[in-house]
């Protein structure tokens, strides 16, 4: 019993972190249909922004600081860390995804694949291979108890922000302005345009949140998974699958595919197999597919004339 | 007018080429180079290990070159980033022999690569020395131009786990193992040990893929099994995450670790929960006063700083190269492969400046069968056993 609420415990820390991966891949989806590829590395590349911004002050030793550090002087990194997906995604739409608009969606996720490897090109060329430690404030091995269930101060904080930033980011698609602007141009671009909604500024800012949204998954899973170039490998193919999931146009429905995806590994892995764990996550991209394509709490998919 | 002139220039080129082509006698072997190649994970999830191996092999052989090469060539290095995946590791070897034109191929990290790429590499008659594996070759027949100076798992498996059982108490074992035939071979290893420690029992196994990165529910299963010694067979990180997860959780079983989380960087992934961890080591630990080894890192170091971050990757790096510099010596001016092969089947056991009791023969191309048990304490490994040997096997 005690192991099976373990098992849940440990399911839903990761879920949280496939569901926040989820959300920006589903918010980008949303608005302009484009599969980004790079999203998992433009978390790994907000992650080493704020992990450079955090060693500013320290001596160059081989293995410069322990796994904690205190509020103060994470504040700067993860407003670094936020600031830098959010610019890079902004970049990418103005630089990269607004040029090549003339072509084919399967172009432009195509693209967003091949920025993919370039920036974790360039994350190896500046930062190197090698595994790190990503220094948070919150502790990994401080733990508290519940009966015998065991949940740590890092797992505890992770879900938190998960959910803050799923309510935060609710909030500003559902009840704002500028929410509702993102809506409208998602739904019909042309009618959008026409009732003068500065379609080219709201898909900027969507792909700005998006790339905020990958760095603060950065963040929060590079003190749990060891700050690596391709930590995020793992984490964004579960994400995607959670999307799927989910529903590839809903928000909240992201989030519940990362729960129940990572509920249903941690469960499985448990008590029918290790080796099977990674493939679950295909086989629940297959049945979604075959069973309900619009996702669990998508809308009915339609085709975008 | 410029078509003649590009056909000229063509032929000249061509001919200008032809002699260089005619006098070579052995490729990669030039008057002036000899060209080495390597395939390593420089990035993904190994990536660690790559970068700190093929940066040793890289500066060694630079400080081999700033000393005057060998008999008067440089070396030239090719290394060839694989992912730590066995099919590039396959596409790798091929280039490094059709396209780059190795002498010969050092090191490649990772059982199941090696495994993949070995047919091919002893097709093509390439010199091989020192893939990063030792057990998959035993009973394979193309050995001929195939030189490991690697510990062997199963033995390594073997030596722990007894050790474990006669001096620490172990009674229940169980095992975190990387699920392919690198994780499978240590596995093999530790039953293989059990078949001769009485009353030590398997209680459990659990596996991860190497892009894993939670490994929570492995350390809730292991927990589960009652052993009270758990034997990681893992990459770095993984090996630092299952020891987190492990302490997380609060309980704390004797840890057994295989000699590839050498490295001081697991105190840093690991933090405390790496101490008092039992693992092995092949040559003689850095900073343990061996002042040949230390001051062959600090060479290391000189020319690539980034290798004070794997002191013992970059170290290891150094034992599967330096073998065939001393073939390369002892062969002469006029080098060929079979020349190599037979310098390289002179070495008896002989000391390099990492590698320790080298020894090769006609019959015999696995070079290494001794390892001494480490235990880390404070950030560092102490040598505890004096060397043990093991069978040769090939």
């Amino acid at each position: 019993m005690v192991d099976l609420v373990q098992y849940l415990v440990g399911g839903l820390t990761a879920g949280t972190l496939y569901g926040l991966v989820a959300l920006g891949i589903v918010l980008l989806y949303r608005s302009s249909r484009v599969l980004n590829f790079a999203h998992g590395d433009l978390a790994t590349l907000a992650a080493f922004v704020g992990f450079t911004v955090l060693l500013r002050r320290q001596p160059p030793t081989p293995f410069p600081i322990g796994p904690q550090t205190g509020w103060w002087s994470f504040l700067p990194a993860m407003a670094g860390a936020l600031l830098a997906g959010a610019l890079a995604g902004a970049a990418f739409y103005f630089l990269i995804i607004r040029p090549v608009k003339e072509a084919t969606l399967l172009g432009r996720i195509v693209v967003t694949l091949g920025l993919a490897l370039a920036i974790n090109g360039l994350v190896v060329l500046v930062w190197g291979a090698d595994t790190k430690v990503f220094p948070f404030p919150l502790s990994d091995v401080r733990v508290y108890r519940l009966g015998g269930v065991v949940i740590s101060q890092l797992s505890l904080g992770l879900t938190t922000a998960g959910l803050l930033l799923v309510a935060l980011l609710y909030l500003l698609v559902q009840r704002t302005r500028v929410g509702l602007a993102m809506r409208a141009v998602a739904q019909d671009l042309t009618a959008a345009q026409a009732l003068g909604i500065p379609s080219r500024r709201i898909f900027a800012l969507t792909w700005g949140l998006a790339g905020m949204l990958a760095a603060a998954a950065g963040i929060l899973a590079a003190p749990v998974t060891l700050l690596t170039p391709f930590m995020m490998l793992d984490p964004f193919l579960k994400g995607f699958a959670a999307a799927v999931l989910g529903g590839m146009d809903s928000l909240p429905g992201a989030v519940l595919g990362g729960w129940l995806l990572g509920l249903a590994e941690s469960l499985f892995a448990g008590y029918i197999s290790f080796k099977f764990k990674t493939t679950l996550a295909f086989l629940i991209i297959i049945l979604t597919l075959m069973l309900r394509p619009e996702g669990l709490l998508g809308r009915e998919y339609r085709r975008r004339v | 007018m410029s078509r003649v002139r590009l056909l000229g220039t063509a032929l000249l080129l061509v001919g200008l080429l032809l002699p260089v082509s005619l006098t070579a006698q052995e490729r990669g072997i030039s008057p002036t180079e000899i060209v080495i190649g390597s395939t390593l994970p420089l990035s993904g999830p190994a990536a660690y290990w790559g970068t700190g191996v093929g940066g040793g092999i890289d500066a060694f052989l630079r400080s081999v070159n700033d000393a005057g090469g060998v008999h008067g060539r440089k070396f030239r290095v090719v290394l060839r980033d694989d992912s730590y995946l066995p099919p590039r590791a396959v596409l790798n070897a091929r280039e490094l022999v059709e396209r780059d034109g190795v002498f010969a191929i050092v090191g490649m990290i990772g059982t199941a690569n090696a495994f993949a790429a070995r047919d091919y590499i002893a097709e093509s008659k390439t010199l091989w020395i020192s893939p990063t594996t030792n057990d998959i070759f035993a009973g394979w027949r193309n050995r001929k131009y195939l030189f490991v100076t690697y510990p062997s798992y199963l033995n390594e498996g073997r030596i722990l786990t007894q050790y474990a059982a006669d001096k620490l108490g172990t009674k229940k074992i169980a095992v975190f193992y990387q699920n392919d035939e690198y994780g499978l071979g240590l596995l093999r290893g530790v039953k293989y040990g059990l078949s001769a420690a009485k009353g030590v029992k398997l209680v459990g196994q659990a596996s991860y893929e190497v892009t894993d990165a939670d490994v929570s529910a492995q350390a809730v299963k292991l927990r589960g099994s009652g052993a009270d010694t758990v034997f990681i067979a893992a990459t770095p990180g993984q090996g630092a995450l299952i020891v987190r997860e492990m302490a997380k959780l609060g309980w704390r079983p004797t840890l057994l670790a295989t000699f590839t989380l050498g490295d001081p960087i697991m105190f840093v992934l690991a933090g405390e929960a790496w101490n008092d961890v039992y693992s092995t080591a092949y040559f003689p630990l850095p900073g343990l006063g061996d002042s040949k080894v230390d001051q062959m890192l600090a060479t290391l170091i000189r020319y690539n700083a980034g290798l004070a971050r794997s002191p013992y990757n970059a170290l290891a790096g150094v034992t599967f190269i330096e073998p065939l510099v001393e073939a390369l010596r002892r062969a002469g001016p006029d080098v060929t492969k079979d020349k190599i092969v037979t310098a390289l089947e002179s070495l008896r056991n002989w000391n390099g400046e990492v590698s320790r009791a080298v020894t090769f023969g006609p019959d015999r191309h696995q070079g290494l069968n001794r390892i001494h048990i480490v235990k880390s304490s404070g950030g560092k490994y102490v040598k505890i056993t004096d060397w043990i040997t093991y069978p040769t096997q090939y």
